[in-house]
């Protein structure tokens, strides 16, 4: 319906811009068609990163997480996690209505967890935002009734203190967005420096470009906040009141 | 914003000037943001020269729109979003319109979006019989109040909590508090209602990119996030220009975007929305559409003269240092863009003659071209439109604004230009300021046809005996 629209919008603008209609342009200048060294370099150094990188880089992320209200702590391992989130969901209570209930990804590392065993002296369900068709229907209810939302990553940016998180199906968007507490479990090789290395990675790392940003890949640094009245700062506007980040040291080799 | 009333700008401007809340939260906002950007600025890795690198990429991009928004809408259709071009303001919403009605759409929450205001969508929504929501917690006050932004980020900078407290005691029924962490979550309380009850979301675009098919939202409360989650159907509008071709451009945008906004490093949520929810996902809109939007645009693009005004991506860095909206406020502007940037912009889409003192009124000073996240040189562009209003131009429309003044400038240039006829005037005048009262060595009111300049200021009388005079004498 909005092709011979699209036709006229497009040679409005070419009008405008003071090109012949049928001039065909280079787009090789407008779009990268070819690594640049910048970004060759910029993956090398991801590739060859140390241990005692990532720990700086962690360092760095912590800092960030400081002024935004974002609470970072690190783990041994998922058994040490899984005592700490059950720490978390004992002592804080729900924001609405009065039965704790939480909500998590259908994630490798998030199952990994057990968190229903972890949850269960508590008497505290866990709900996973499955893949399948019927259970697939629930999971807008269960974001709704939990007042935790438990996801992972894909990577960390150490900067600014931001999880990034792409869309897959059983990674729902809503677990890092409806419940008021989030909690974010990560690997310690997720950690990146920056949005250079982040844009460097989707575009050109053959592994990740495969899957590019995904049709809805967020940024989330620190808890939701405001300062609309008056100037205050508020934390919790509309998303998550706290974001806490669990961070596993030692994953493995 | 219903009406475009840039014609009230002078009697909306003394208005904003005899009111203290206003002048303090101007002031406030200022101190506040305006010191922070800049320090933002020095801090980043590349130092403030960044600004520059990214004006250059910004003015590669507008001057190749055609090609990155065809790849735009390419890659959208791509990953399963619809993707419509409209021609201004009134096909915008009929597409909106058209669209609620198809899904039989009741509530729509919004995120704040200034393109929404230009188009004016929400009184179109809400003719239509449906029930609209701003969701950003400022536009939310503006919404229960009846009123319109005063600010591109911080739209009810002009109310106390005070006023807040009683306009959620008198809309919301409940008791008046004025805390500010209450009120947020008292209308945390009634916005997740919405939000959970609505059939659409719609949202602006801050920067979209080409190369990828996404559009990005960014915000700190969440409430983007929320209304492009979980109602059944996203309606995303951009005006044209809002677009980078590469994803690596969004690197020094994004970080810039976010400086220039709110001074922050990061702002809490930067979303990149390709297209509806795939089959096996369990949330996400079931369809995306992405509206571009011209209204006016293609117009400014075609002047060389102000297509570098389509470079701004709108984070209101510029009202924060502005000394004459630091006074003046956002509603004196008359229409969605305020500020420095509304005195550019506001013109070129409304009409200058209709919006000519806009522009009339900023100082010139600079200060906005020196905050700007990609550099833009609004006082270039000021100046542009003012030798449009003094000139007349007909690829405008502008007719001359004051011929008395053009006038009045063409015989003061014919005089300078005669040494002799200059000299006796000046003699008349050395003469003729006699008959004036001074205060403090100060003239207070020159006679017509030059009263005006005295009407808000002194002038300096001139000296008992003038400069050539006495140099001529041998006094040096």
């Amino acid at each position: 319906m909005s092709t011979t629209n699209q036709e006229e919008f497009i040679n409005r603008i070419k009008m405008a811009l003071g090109k012949p209609f049928a001039e065909s342009r280079q787009k090789a200048d407008l779009f990268s068609r070819e690594m640049s060294a910048e970004t060759r370099a910029i993956l090398a150094r991801i590739k060859n990163r140390t241990a005692e990188d990532r720990k700086k880089l962690l360092e760095t992320f912590t800092e960030a997480a400081g002024s935004i209200h974002l609470t970072v702590r690190t783990c041994v391992d998922i058994a040490a996690v899984a005592a700490a989130i059950a720490e978390v969901v004992r002592h804080k209570d729900p924001e609405w209505g009065d039965k704790k209930r939480v909500v998590a990804w259908q994630h490798p590392l998030i199952e990994s967890l057990n968190l229903p065993d972890a949850l269960s002296e508590q008497g505290v369900p866990v709900f996973f935002s499955d893949v399948k068709a019927p259970e697939r229907e629930n999971l807008r209810q269960h974001v709704i009734d939990s007042y935790i939302g438990v996801t992972s990553a894909d990577f960390c940016m150490a900067d600014t203190a931001t999880l990034v998180m792409r869309t897959r199906p059983g990674q729902a968007r809503s677990v890092s967005l409806v419940p008021a507490i989030h909690i974010a479990v990560v690997e310690l090789n997720r950690i990146i420096a920056d949005l250079k290395e982040l844009y460097a990675l989707l575009k050109w790392d053959p592994q990740e470009s495969k899957e590019g940003l995904t049709n809805c890949m967020t940024f989330i640094s620190g808890p939701s906040k405001t300062a609309d009245i008056e100037a205050t700062m508020v934390h919790g506007a509309h998303g998550p009141r706290e974001v806490h980040v669990f961070v596993i040291k030692h994953p493995g080799p | 914003m219903t009406k475009i009333t840039t014609e009230n700008y002078v009697a909306e401007a003394r208005k904003a000037i005899k009111n203290q809340v206003l002048q303090r939260a101007l002031a406030d906002l200022q101190h506040r943001f305006g010191r922070g950007t800049a320090e933002c600025y020095r801090r980043l890795p590349e130092g403030p020269g960044l600004r520059l690198k990214a004006h250059e990429i910004r003015m590669k991009t507008v001057e190749n729109l055609d090609v990155v928004l065809e790849t735009l809408a390419a890659n959208i259709r791509k990953n399963g979003g619809q993707v419509f071009f409209a021609k201004d303001g009134q096909a915008a919403v009929n597409y909106c319109l058209e669209i609620a009605q198809r899904h039989k759409v009741r509530r729509v929450v919004k995120g704040k979006s200034m393109v929404s205001e230009e188009i004016d969508l929400n009184d179109a929504l809400i003719d239509s019989g449906i029930d609209v929501s701003e969701t950003d917690l400022g536009e939310y006050i503006i919404q229960l109040a009846g009123e319109t932004p005063s600010h591109i980020i911080a739209p009810a900078i002009h109310k106390t909590r005070d006023e807040v407290g009683s306009l959620f005691a008198d809309k919301l029924d409940i008791p008046y508090e004025n805390d500010p962490p209450r009120l947020t979550w008292i209308a945390r309380k009634a916005l997740r209602e919405k939000f959970l009850a609505a059939d659409m979301g719609t949202s602006g675009c801050n920067i979209a990119c080409a190369e990828t098919g996404h559009i990005t939202t960014v915000s700190n409360e969440g409430n983007i996030r929320m209304s492009t989650t979980l109602p059944r159907v996203h309606i995303a509008i951009m005006g044209m220009e809002r677009v980078a071709a590469r994803l690596e451009d969004h690197d020094m945008l994004l970080r810039l975007l976010c400086r220039g906004a709110a001074a922050q490093n990061m702002a809490t949520y930067v979303s990149y929305i390709g297209g509806p929810r795939s089959a096996h996902q369990a949330d996400g809109p079931q369809e995306f559409h992405l509206v571009v939007l011209d209204n006016g645009r293609s117009r400014i693009l075609a002047d060389e003269q102000f297509r570098e005004i389509l470079c701004c991506i709108r984070c209101a860095a510029c009202l924060n240092v502005c000394p004459v909206y630091a006074k003046i406020g956002g509603h004196s502007y008359g229409y969605a863009y305020c500020g420095p940037v509304g005195a550019v912009v506001t013109p070129l889409l409304v009409g200058i003659n209709r919006a000519k003192d806009l522009c009339l009124g900023e100082t010139l000073c600079g200060a906005c071209q020196d905050i700007c996240p990609v550099n833009i040189n609004l006082p270039r562009m000021l100046l542009a439109l003012r030798a449009k209003l003094a000139e007349g131009d007909t690829a405008w429309g502008v007719t001359p604004a004051d011929r008395k003044e053009k006038f009045l400038f063409q015989a003061w240039s014919w005089m300078i230009r005669n040494r002799g006829l200059y000299d006796v005037a000046v003699k008349l005048a050395a003469m003729g300021q006699k008959l004036l009262t001074l205060k403090g060595g100060m003239i207070r009111r020159l006679p017509p046809p030059v009263h005006a300049w005295t009407k808000e200021r002194d002038i300096r009388p001139l000296a008992a005996e003038s400069f050539i005079s006495r140099w001529k004498k041998g006094i040096r």
